[in-house]
């Protein structure tokens, strides 16, 4: 399918229902790109600093209860995820937007991501630890430069896994970012417009009725299975035991 | 806990936005879906969950009626079938993997488990896709024409399969995407028993199979967390069912024809809700049960994880 079109798949539009030649998935490609991109710039921030919170400061109450606040995001069911963020987000604003899509995915990330952050900052041995107190750092300062630096692998591996994890997802998009393929965000500056992703371009096109579009679906399909696949192997690569 | 020392206090101060940030998504969760849901439950009250139309009317609540009923007993059928399915599976490749793989090829049975990891991690969409475009045209063929004919005076397999997208279809693809779920779980806790047992169970001259019967009868409260686990991924999957479930008002009573669940009528109808009056809310009393299904199920499946302990 791919092989046929060439790399104009990955950069056209889809060609009109029911033409002869396919088009491509250029729009969703991009859209799915800008997600994974500030879904990350927003989820970085927020899940270290949550789990070095759950992490350092264990025993406090207020650890505890973000600790199963956070792992509990697990378990609601995706599309919940959307329908939040278009009650909170979508209908105060009056449109869909990737931003409101990247936060729906922030979301969906923060459970897997909070788990490898949380055993990787766990396991940094306490000698370390204890070797930046005696010199006279602040715990502000033993975090940042000791421990995380000793987490690292598992920190961005944990953030791999959020992001494969986020644009694989399929139900937390639908009613967030539209589904606009022609006129679609392009620079930074468009975030706060409609676009489109992948999982959605399947998900629609293998719906209808036309014989090219469901081509295209089934081409969109494989290329993004071949983005989660490379993800998980880098993954694989940092860190020994890979937990889905 | 000791007192904290001023700098520490303050890095701990510094923290608390991004962890209350965090912790606050769940309760925004439960709050907005609350105040969204009342307005529905004023309006038909307990109605909801047991008429069986769903006939939205622009003009006004009077004359639309929105009954849950339907996508409800859909979900659960489909997720029951999903894990009655996938157990045996789960079951059997946990002692596949454990077991029947010799011990020295280790590195055969951590490429296994991967594989098997990496099922989980497939995104949902692409099974969807393959369920309607070759699962379902394949089962309507080679499973359900041959069963109507066969077994057609069962009301259970009464009906006319029309299209292979049915609510047995749903259940049979839910219980390809749950079995590595279920995997995980049962495994995690067999590699956990104390080599004790096996070796008291071996040593009493077991065969193979007598030996992982005991050894899964060791792990039997993981198995319940595994069937309540898979059971609140299964009802809460959306976009694999809401392509194979064939999202259509008909009871779910007879496995071969098309029906609904909660989660697909949401993928469906969520986007133009806004045009019906008061269908959001009914959608997301719907949503509602979902998260009472996914959370009571996983606290349930904890708790039975917990209980999981060796006096070895």
């Amino acid at each position: 399918m791919i092989l046929r079109t060439g790399i104009s798949f990955f950069t056209d539009t889809p060609a009109y229902p029911g033409a002869d030649e396919v088009g491509g998935i250029g729009p969703s490609l991009l859209g799915t790109m800008w997600l994974g991109i500030v879904s990350t710039a927003i989820g970085i921030p927020l899940s270290v600093l949550t789990g070095i919170f759950i992490v350092e400061f264990r025993n406090h109450k207020l650890a505890k209860i973000t600790k199963v606040f956070t792992h509990s995001l697990l378990e609601i069911p995706t599309v919940l995820i959307g329908m939040l963020v278009f009650l909170t987000i979508v209908v105060p604003t009056g449109h869909y937007s990737l931003l409101a899509g990247s936060i729906a995915l922030v979301i969906v990330m923060l459970p897997y991501t909070m788990s490898y952050l949380e055993r990787a900052l766990d396991e940094v041995p306490r000698t370390y630890k204890e070797a930046g107190y005696s010199i006279g750092m602040t715990r502000k300062q033993v975090v940042f430069k000791v421990v995380l630096g000793i987490a690292k692998p598992g920190v961005a591996a944990g953030l791999l896994i959020g992001v494969a994890k986020g644009i694989s997802e399929t139900a937390p998009l639908l009613f967030t970012i539209g589904s606009a393929r022609g006129d679609f965000p392009v620079s930074p500056m468009d975030l706060g417009k409609p676009g489109d992703a992948i999982p959605l371009l399947i998900f629609q096109f293998i719906q209808s009725p036309y014989e090219n579009w469901h081509d295209l679906a089934w081409g969109a399909s494989f290329v993004l299975t071949v983005i989660v696949l490379v993800t998980f192997a880098l993954v694989k690569l940092v860190v020994r035991e890979v937990k889905l | 806990m000791p007192e904290m020392a001023k700098s520490d206090k303050r890095f701990f101060y510094s923290l608390v936005p991004a962890a209350l940030v965090s912790s606050l998504i769940l309760v925004l969760l439960f709050i907005v879906l609350i105040y969204y849901s009342a307005p529905a439950f004023k309006e038909y009250g307990f109605r909801i969950f047991t008429t069986k139309t769903w006939s939205p009317s622009e003009e006004s609540a009077r004359t639309s009626e929105y009954g849950l009923f339907i996508p409800l007993l859909g979900t659960l059928v489909s997720a029951i079938i999903a894990v009655v399915l996938a157990l045996p599976f789960a079951i059997s490749t946990v002692i596949f993997t454990e077991e029947v793989i010799p011990k020295g090829m280790n590195k055969v049975r951590e490429t296994f488990s991967t594989l098997i990891d990496v099922m989980t991690g497939l995104p949902t969409i692409v099974y969807g896709l393959w369920g309607l475009a070759i699962l379902a045209p394949f089962l309507r063929d080679n499973l359900y024409n041959p069963l109507y004919a066969v077994l057609g005076s069962i009301p259970l397999f009464s009906c006319r399969p029309v299209t292979g997208t049915t609510i047995l279809t749903a259940g049979i693809l839910l219980s390809m995407m749950i079995m590595p779920f279920m995997y995980s779980v049962i495994r995690h806790s067999y590699k956990r028993i104390p080599a004790i047992y096996k070796e008291a169970a071996l040593a009493l001259g077991t065969t193979k199979y007598e030996y992982s019967k005991i050894m899964m009868g060791m792990v039997k409260p993981s198995i319940l967390a595994g069937i309540l686990i898979g059971f609140g991924r299964a009802a809460g999957e959306t976009v694999a069912v809401a392509l194979v479930v064939g999202n259509t008002f008909n009871m779910p009573s007879c496995l071969l024809s098309s029906s609904y669940t909660i989660s697909a009528l949401i993928a469906n109808q969520f986007g133009n809700a806004a045009l019906y009056p008061y269908m959001i809310n009914v959608l997301v009393v719907g949503g509602l049960i979902l998260l009472l299904i996914g959370i009571v199920s996983n606290i349930l499946g904890i708790m039975y994880l917990n209980r999981v302990r060796y006096t070895a």
